[in-house]
């Protein structure tokens, strides 16, 4: 069993941090097949740890055709440095093609440092990944806040680096019978001493931190007519469990107070679904919501920017429809 | 000639923007409907120097020059010109005759606290019956062995509810000959002084705007402002530059409430068009734009004038004469533009419209702009 | 680095106003110089935490220096002035023609060489976690690669020791704490802190004495040919407005029946993202 790559390879990191509810990698693993089926080389999943031998099987089992492993009681906790030289010195070994890590904080921190000292480029918070006809990695990314969609290749340094926006992709089916090789390496004997201590780490998982985390965000506008209309937003959020924005005519106005507002000087959201009432969609909102994955818009105008941008653009009084939906959910909610 | 402006003046615009949309900007509305004076912002502002804006960084101010005053004056009236009117009235006519016309003495016990926003001043001029008569003020300061007893009633004194120390324009008591008036600068700890109703206002309605008394109030000789009958001339130098204030005041409505009406007009669809396509709107907002940009131009040039040092009087009074007339018109194209919804409390315009008309009456009315550039014009060696 | 001083740089970046977006699609690089400015939110946040920093040192009797440096076009100076105002002791401009267009790796190589060459004694450097604009993240860690300097990222609270940093954080809902040696880099939260405002005292006085240094790619000793844009290893193919590009499904019509259409097509993807099931009917 060689060793080396075949120059084609595609790497994913294993972020197994936060796993069972971080599927990053799996999600990963699963473009990556997708991409190794146009340049013809091996998705190698990349696992550091100690007692890491469920995660190399689970990646086998969703598309990894090979996985590395370094398996060591010093790499028991995550330490960033460390996990950093371990990369960096397998990648200098292997010379993938690609190296491709979850856009968690965990790997928005290893990407870089791994990208700068192999001296190569890195896209981060990759929405999509292609293969053009050069058999390049075409990178495609948001900034603004989504507001602009960039495509971006690294032409000639290797490997070509990307960091992907969990929820971007979807993961396989678990095959237990798919196939994969395991190699397990030795921790190099010059590993560089960690110089981040880390005296506490406590799984946290907070339930709601406002706004910005928030699954669902309901928002409104100057289109909700009034201070009073503009509450019953808040009886919508209650049955959908969501949060309540609005935009800054409306916090002017006193309808809400300013830690509701999202815009450039405001909160940025990032939710599964955003619905936005009455809002017309200047691009200083705009710019801080581009990341919701779903948006429903009403509008009585069927011209308002944010009727544009979104994927459901209702042409209707926002007043009736918010009634409407509160309505519908009141039926429908299982109890 | 630059008429760009310097990166600092950008600065100063960006830093006032960002601390009135953020803090003020969400509570106007609310402020105006309640008639409610905010100290919760106040004293937000005093350690920010809002309150000695051109005084010296000795003694706690800013130390800025006269454009980039009018630009703060301007970017607070845009969001709430009630609180705009009360820090350029603090500002010009509170403490700048102060430090024009103070003895060091003065200076050091009245200005720190007063440029730290932890006293707010005021100037008191109109009576009932001296309004642009400054002539007819009845207000009367009586000579004692300690220094003076005054005796009047101001009317229409802004930031009257809320003062701690006032300027007061008195004429001598008893004189012979023509009387001899005085400012002399008056604490509310004063015995004898005592705040009237808060005036209920068409606009401006968080300034508390309201009646001074002055029954017997002693004044120590160390209070009088300035050298003794030199009152008319504090007066008109203070009147000189608080019409540079006020005038940024006017404009800040102004660009308010154009911003408004413009982005209403790209918004709003009628006759399947937004407002905009159409050419009567199209022409008001031409029009706004050129007023706002002229009176802009002119009172720069004012607040230039200032500094320079020369008689900036006709120049501030032109300044004030056009911002004033700009935000009439600008805010009434504004109410226009909206239709019905400019009617309404739950759209900013009609707030604007409330306060446009004031900045035509106080702090000189539009006529005694007028006065002042005709006498300039005609004394002027030509 | 004497016992009692610390010297601390915080990277500052002038991003555009997001209400104009003037893209110059021939290099694929932003127009900056058109957009109206503002300082980067996040750069904000790590100007505060280290203003903080110094008033924190200031009764040891600890003499903090702050130094705001920023990479940009000569508008970029502005960013400056707003630090010094609010309270950063110095501002430094990195600005040449040569520098425009760089990704994230060389921006790191321009602001490394600067720190190496004219304030060595650095002893931390503060940054943002990621920029409203370009939003990679990338920056803070990789400056701490190219100085050599362990890094954190992240931070919501940061303390001091006489040669140590400790930093708390919450990073992939695992609250930590961390420290390490100075010197060292570390990358402020977004929402860790409410920055101050300025006054306009400190306005006033930045533009009164102006203490920015300006500092080209020859004083920098980059080389002859060095061209960021080139020299950066990705290249931007294009950029393009989603907005333009979205389908968006409309619905028209009285608002029951497109409520109740709302939730036949797409009441999926609602009760997933509520986290509950919602019946048929």
């Amino acid at each position: 069993m060689s060793k080396k790559s075949t120059g084609k390879d595609i790497w994913v990191l294993g972020d197994y941090r936060n796993y069972f509810k971080n599927r990053v990698t799996l999600q990963i693993l699963a473009r990556a097949r997708a991409l190794a089926e146009k340049t013809g080389g091996r998705v190698c999943g990349v696992v550091f740890g100690h007692d890491v031998g469920g995660y190399t099987s689970e990646y086998i089992a969703h598309g990894a055709d090979r996985v590395y492993v370094i398996d060591h009681p010093r790499l028991k906790s995550y330490g960033i440095e460390t996990f950093t030289n371990l990369l960096i010195g397998l990648a200098r070994d292997m010379n993938p093609d690609i190296i491709l890590i979850g856009a968690t904080r965990f790997g928005q921190e290893v990407a870089p440092r791994v990208a700068k000292r192999l001296d190569t480029g890195l896209t981060a918070d990759c929405i999509d990944l292609d293969i053009d006809d050069k058999q390049r990695l075409v990178q495609i990314a948001p900034s603004f806040g989504g507001n602009l969609i960039a495509r971006i290749l690294t032409p000639k340094a290797r490997p070509q680096m990307a960091t992907v926006r969990p929820g971007t992709f979807h993961e396989l089916p678990h095959d237990d019978t798919a196939q994969g090789e395991v190699i397990t390496l030795d921790l190099p004997e010059d590993l560089p001493a960690e110089r981040i201590r880390c005296t506490h780490s406590e799984y946290r998982p907070v339930k709601t931190l406002g706004i910005e985390k928030a699954d669902i965000v309901i928002t409104g506008g100057r289109g909700m007519g009034s201070k009073g209309k503009f509450k019953k937003l808040f009886d919508l959020a209650g049955l959908l469990n969501a949060e309540v924005g609005a935009t800054r005519p409306v916090v002017h106005a006193g309808w809400v107070g300013h830690e509701a507002l999202v815009g450039q000087a405001g909160k940025h959201i990032r939710p599964k679904v955003l619905f936005s009432f009455g809002v017309s969609g200047a691009i200083q909102h705009t710019a801080a919501l581009m990341d919701a994955d779903f948006i429903v818009a009403v509008n009585k105008n069927p011209d308002a920017m944010m009727m544009k941008l979104a994927d459901v653009a209702i042409v209707a009084d926002a007043n009736q429809v918010c009634s409407g939906i509160i309505r519908a959910l009141k039926e429908k909610i299982r109890d | 000639m630059d008429f760009n402006p310097c990166m600092k003046h950008q600065v100063v615009r960006k830093t006032v923007r960002e601390f009135a949309e953020n803090e003020i900007g969400p509570h106007a509305a609310s402020l105006d409907r309640e008639g409610r004076f905010p100290t919760e912002i106040i004293e937000k502002m005093g350690p920010l120097n809002y309150f000695g804006l051109q005084a010296p960084p000795s003694l706690g101010g800013a130390g800025l020059d006269t454009i980039s005053y009018a630009i703060v004056i301007e970017e607070l009236s845009r969001v709430c010109a009630a609180i705009g009117l009360c820090v350029s009235v603090h500002n010009s006519v509170g403490l700048f005759p102060i430090l024009k016309f103070g003895t060091e003495e003065q200076i050091a016990r009245f200005v720190p606290d007063m440029a730290k926003g932890l006293h707010i001043g005021a100037f008191c001029l109109t009576e009932a019956n001296a309004g642009s008569d400054a002539g007819g003020v009845e207000t009367t300061a009586t000579k004692t062995d300690e220094g003076y007893t005054i005796n009047g009633t101001k009317i229409f004194v802004t930031n009257g509810g809320v003062c701690d120390v006032v300027l007061v324009f008195a004429v001598d008591a008893g004189s012979q000959g023509p009387s001899r008036p005085n400012v002399f600068i008056v604490e509310k700890t004063c015995p004898g002084f005592s705040v009237g109703e808060i005036e209920d206002l068409c606009g401006m309605r968080a300034n508390p705007v309201s009646s001074l008394f002055f029954e017997d109030c002693p004044i120590p000789e160390t209070n009088l402002l300035g050298k003794p009958g030199h009152g008319l001339k504090i007066g008109l130098t203070a009147l000189d530059t608080g019409r540079i204030g006020i005038a940024a005041q006017a404009l800040g409505i102004a660009q308010g409430a154009f911003e408004a009406a413009l982005s209403y007009a790209k918004e709003r669809r009628q006759f399947n068009s937004p407002l905009t396509k159409f050419q009567t709107i199209q022409n008001y907002l031409a029009d706004m734009a050129t007023s706002i940009e002229a009176s802009r131009l002119l009172l720069y040039r004012a607040a230039a004038a200032k500094d320079e040092g020369g008689d900036f009087g006709a120049q501030s009074a032109m300044a004030k004469l056009s911002c004033s007339a700009t935000a009439r018109t600008v805010t009434d194209l504004a109410v226009q533009i909206h239709g019905g919804y400019g009617y309404s409390r739950e759209y900013d315009v009609e707030r604007y419209f409330r306060e446009a008309k004031v900045t035509q009456i106080y702090e000189g009315t539009s006529e005694v702009q007028k006065m002042v550039i005709a006498r300039h014009l005609i004394t002027r060696p030509s | 680095m004497e016992n009692n001083t610390l010297d601390i740089i915080v990277c500052i970046k002038q991003v555009p106003m997001v209400s104009e977006l003037p893209w110059n699609s021939k290099t694929g690089t932003l127009k900056r110089e058109l957009a109206q400015g503002m300082m980067d939110p996040a750069s904000r946040l790590a100007l505060e935490a280290g203003l903080r920093l110094q008033r924190a040192g200031q009764p040891e009797g600890r003499r903090i220096r702050v130094t705001a440096l920023t990479m940009g076009p000569p508008m970029a100076e502005e960013v400056l002035h707003q630090a010094v105002s609010l309270g950063a002791d110095h501002g430094v401009l990195l600005t040449d023609r040569k520098m425009a267009g760089a990704d994230t790796n060389l921006t790191s190589f321009i602001l490394g060489r600067y720190i190496r060459m004219f304030q060595p004694d650095t002893g931390l450097v503060l940054c943002g976690s990621q920029t409203s604009d370009s939003e990679t993240a990338q920056v803070g860690p990789q400056l701490a690669c190219e100085l050599d300097w362990p890094a954190i990222g992240w931070a919501s609270d940061i303390r001091l020791t006489q040669r140590t940093l400790v930093v708390t954080r919450l990073v992939d809902d695992f609250m930590e704490t961390l420290e390490m040696d100075l010197p060292g880099l570390v990358t402020i939260d977004q929402g860790a802190l409410v920055p101050r405002y300025a006054g306009l005292a400190g306005v006033a006085q930045a533009f009164a004495a102006p203490k920015i240094d300006v500092v080209d790619a020859d004083r920098l000793e980059l080389d002859k040919d060095f061209n960021a844009l080139k020299d950066s290893p990705t290249r931007i193919l294009d950029v393009f407005s989603p907005a333009a590009q979205k389908e968006s499904r409309v619905l028209k019509g009285a608002a029951k029946t497109v409520v109740d259409k709302l939730f036949t097509d797409y009441g999926k993807i609602i009760s997933s993202a509520m986290g509950k099931d919602l019946k048929k009917k």
